[in-house]
């Protein structure tokens, strides 16, 4: 089965700013993907990148098996803010999505519209977010795509429409078996629907795999102070914290930790991916100090 | 993609038809007094010296309804690539830049290219066949006063009829798409399109219009009693001939003397000038004894077509040229 999403060194800048740099991974087809990361991580620059409206300085990226182009039938695309044009009606906008691809489900798009309450004769620009955002996303719907791109589609709603989207997106997936890639800065709105996790930090991938995985394979370890290169092979620290006499660590270890002078906690995914995060930052403090 | 396009372009489309509706609503309905006030007058019989039969038809004319027509066929014909460059064009990328609209359209099964294409070609298409009508229409209704006048090829009215304004209204269309493009926000778009139409409309005549002319010269002996200004000041001299060429486009008129500059005195204050008590006559015989020549530069009035389709030509190479741009800068720069 071909991956959803492949990229090998891709790349992008604007101008001299670096948005994306070097990321390489490979998501599987039929996941539910949540990319998270801080606001100006380049989550947004990797799903334009991915449905072809930006184009890589470098590196490559694979979308379905092909390079991404604008305008292909089997991508969709729910850009940041949910963009819809505000002077046409909801009617008008699915006649805009039936003239413009040949696969549109006209069935599934009225459904849809009838589901979660939008009146057909309400133009675009009088709609709450949240109406908007369920307008943006049924015209992406409807489309049929195998993969739908989403760019941070919750952002600006309120914690109801937020759960009312999120319920009409899991509703749509279950039914269609199609691919997501969903970008958020709170992995509180990821946490229920992904099933995949890609954690973007300063233009990198920090972290990328299945969900269940990556609980199971993160622990926290408090134990007394040591170095945490005594760890052993096979073990990664994610993140660690030292007082003068104990040390916190957050490590990436598929073999159980069987040490007993460690107190071995679960973690939850917000922990992980709050680590993750985290790390990045003190990274970036690190190579501040180094430079001073 | 075209009923989107019809869409969002229908407000303009259906006020641009509006007006062009407007002046063809008055074309039709002075036609027919105007071709009768044409025979009754004498002018559309007249065959030779026909300038007081004209003078008292666009006498006549001048207090009908036909010149309100007149003046407003010309009007629009100048302001409507202003119009159509300023509300269609330029809002027409730059909106969905603007707004980000243009991420949802794009995610649609069209590629940018196509979708631009449409816009273009239907926007352009429209525009030309508004233009087209309104000028064919007036080209045709307004022939009897044109030939009064005898200023078709002036420089103001040649813009007014016949394929150039065609070429204006597509132009500036096109100039609003892509200025839209590169600027990316609408009202800056829009002032920019304004500007540089009006330049173009300005610089035309001035500059560009007189090179494809190929203007011809004519040198004849001056014959004063066509005096048509005479400036006097100490020993300079300012003498003004009225134009032997009729119903052609003088761009230059003057009077020289026998090494081809322009006469510029001096006088002979006893014959001419303020101090002479003799008259304007004396003044007149004694500038005939000076050797001097009237130098004409003109197009005359037969170049009209030749001239139209020119310049038409240049217009529509530039629109053809921005419209490549476009559809390059969209694939290849645009994100």
């Amino acid at each position: 089965m071909t991956s959803a999403l492949e990229t090998a060194g891709l790349t992008h800048r604007y101008g001299r700013r670096t948005a994306l740099s070097d990321c390489t991974f490979d998501v599987p087809a039929g996941r539910v993907v949540g990319l998270v990361g801080p606001n100006g991580a380049g989550k947004s620059t990797l799903l334009q990148l991915a449905c072809g409206l930006l184009a890589p300085t470098a590196g490559e990226i694979r979308v379905l098996g092909a390079r991404p182009a604008s305008g292909s039938p089997r991508v969709g695309f729910v850009a940041q803010d949910t963009p819809v044009y505000a002077g046409l009606t909801v009617a008008e906008h699915l006649r805009m999505g039936a003239h413009l691809n040949p696969s549109w489900d006209s069935g599934l798009a009225e459904r849809r519209v009838s589901q979660v309450g939008l009146d057909r004769a309400q133009k675009a620009g009088k709609l709450s977010g949240g109406q908007r955002a369920q307008l943006a996303l049924t015209v992406a719907a409807a489309k049929r795509p195998d993969l739908l791109l989403l760019d941070e589609p919750v952002a600006a709603l309120d914690p109801l429409a937020r759960r009312a989207f999120l319920q009409g997106l899991m509703e749509f997936t279950a039914e269609q078996g199609v691919s997501v890639i969903m970008s958020s800065h709170l992995v509180a709105d990821l946490e229920r629907v992904c099933d995949y996790l890609i954690v973007l930090c300063e233009s990198r991938v920090r972290v990328a795999g299945d969900v269940e995985e990556l609980i199971a394979t993160h622990h926290r370890l408090v134990g007394p102070r040591r170095d945490p290169a005594d760890l052993g092979g096979g073990r990664a620290v994610v993140e660690e914290s030292h007082t003068d006499v104990q040390s916190t660590l957050i490590v990436r270890s598929s073999a159980p930790i069987d040490d007993p002078s460690w107190q071995v906690d679960r973690l939850d995914l917000e922990d992980i991916v709050l680590a993750y995060m985290s790390e990045a930052a003190a990274g970036r403090l690190r190579v501040l100090e180094g430079q001073r | 993609m075209i009923w989107l396009t019809w869409r969002q372009s229908r407000t303009q489309a259906l006020s641009g038809a509006a007006i062009v509706l407007l002046i063809l609503a008055g074309v039709a309905l002075t036609w027919p007094g105007l071709t009768e006030l044409a025979r009754t007058s004498g002018f559309t019989a007249c065959q030779a010296d026909c300038q007081d039969v004209a003078d008292s038809f666009l006498a006549q004319a001048g207090d009908t309804a036909a010149a309100a027509v007149y003046w407003a066929g010309i009007a629009a014909m100048y302001l409507l690539p202003a119009l159509v460059g300023l509300f269609w064009g330029a809002p027409m990328v730059a909106r969905e830049l603007e707004t980000g609209t243009y991420r949802m359209v794009w995610s649609q099964t069209v590629s940018r290219r196509r979708w631009l294409l449409v816009k273009l070609a239907a926007g352009a298409g429209a525009v030309a066949l508004l233009a087209g009508l309104t000028s064919l229409a007036m080209t045709l209704w307004a022939e009897p006063i044109d030939q009064a006048y005898g200023n078709r090829i002036g420089p103001i009215v040649f813009a007014a009829r016949g394929l150039v304004p065609v070429g204006y209204a597509v132009f500036a269309f096109v100039l609003g798409v892509t200025l839209g493009m590169l600027l990316r926000r609408t009202v800056v778009a829009m002032a920019v399109t304004l500007l540089v139409v009006a330049l173009a409309q300005v610089a035309s005549p001035l500059l560009v219009r007189p090179a494809l002319a190929q203007p011809e010269t004519s040198t004849t002996a001056a014959d004063f009693d066509r005096l048509q200004g005479l400036g006097i000041g100490g020993n300079d001299a300012h003498v003004e001939l009225e134009p032997s060429v009729t119903g052609a486009w003088i761009l230059s008129n003057r009077v020289i003397d026998t090494t081809g500059d322009t006469f510029k005195g001096p006088v002979d204050p006893a014959e001419c000038g303020p101090e002479s008590k003799q008259g304007m006559g004396a003044c007149k015989e004694w500038l005939a004894t000076q050797n001097l020549r009237q130098e004409q530069v003109y197009v005359p009035q037969e170049r009209f077509w030749a001239l139209q389709w020119r310049e038409f030509g240049i217009l529509l190479a530039l629109t053809a040229g921005l419209s490549w741009f476009c559809l390059w800068w969209i694939r290849r720069r645009l994100a």
